[in-house]
Formats: C-alpha cells, structure tokens, sequence
C-alpha cells in the first residue's frame, strides 16, 4: 500500500525520518 | 516505491513554479532536503519507468557522496534493464561511482568500454571516450 503525500512540509519530514528521497510528481488535474 | 517517499502535487499549485515546471506529468527525484537530483517529463511505459526511478535514486546517493549506495543502484537498474534508456547514464555513473570508491581507473575504462560495446551511439559512450586512454 503506497501512502502518497500531498504536501512538501510532510514529504521532507517523512523523507528525513526515514533516510529516502522525496519522488514528486506533478500532475495535470485535467 | 517504498524506497522513496511519494509526494503527488497538481500542477497548478505554487509548487509547480518553484519547480519551474512546464509541463506533465514531471517527475523530480528529491533528496530529504527538498535538492533537486534529477527529474524527466512525459511518459514512460513501466520497463522505462521502474529504471528511470532507480537511476534517479543512484544519483541522489551519488550527489551525496554515498558512492556504495549509488553502485547497488546503479548495478541493480543494470541488472534488470540492461536495454533500458537509462543504462548508458547508469552505466557512466556506476563507473564514476567506482572511481570515487577507490580512486583507480580501471572503472571508468570499463565503463567507456561496455558503453561502447552495448550503445555505441549513446552521447554517455561520447562523454566517456577519454577514459579509453586510461
């Protein structure tokens, strides 16, 4: 189950408490 | 996937500016500094897409000096999509990762070498060809 996130601030935090890089993706809302 | 923390923005939010991002899908591969390693655009089918993810991922590692992390990378891209469109760049940098490892030449001549071998018009076999004369 992959948890997406949806904001930077968070993304970073994760990434930092878990030693991963951040994998953004810009998306078309359409 | 879960190597990486996953983090989906729409595009026109004021993230996308920051990113100077111009068009989608974007990809950008982010140290936990939010630094910037590498990023692609437009669409890949899955046998490029996994590749394109590990070799942004080895060069996060190679960008901080973690040398050993990048060449599992690296080597692991290699090993299952050695025809990939992101092997030539994996194989440059796996080289380069060798090098920085142990400061001897023989790896970036090996890499020159299978680069030649296997993509003889990729411009990352160009970008290695001085390494022949080592």
């Amino acid at each position: 189950m992959i948890t997406w996130e949806s904001e930077m601030t968070k993304a970073l935090e994760r990434g930092a408490a878990e030693k991963k890089p951040i994998l953004l993706d810009f998306f078309n809302p359409g | 996937m879960e190597k990486m923390v996953p983090l989906q923005v729409k595009a026109d939010m004021p993230l996308a500016d920051e990113f100077r991002v111009k068009w989608t899908p974007t990809i950008i591969l982010l140290d936990y500094c939010g630094k910037e390693h590498h990023r692609t655009v437009g669409f890949f089918p899955p046998e490029e897409f996994i590749p394109n993810l590990l070799l942004g991922m080895g060069k996060v590692a190679f960008d901080g000096d973690n040398f050993a992390e990048a060449i599992v990378l690296f080597e692991r891209l290699l090993a299952d999509f050695p025809r990939s469109g992101a092997a030539p760049e994996a194989i440059f940098l796996c080289g380069v990762s060798r090098y920085k490892s142990s400061h001897d030449g023989k790896p970036l001549k090996e890499a020159y070498e299978k680069l030649k071998a296997d993509f003889p018009q990729s411009e990352w076999t160009m970008r290695a060809q001085p390494y022949s004369l080592l």
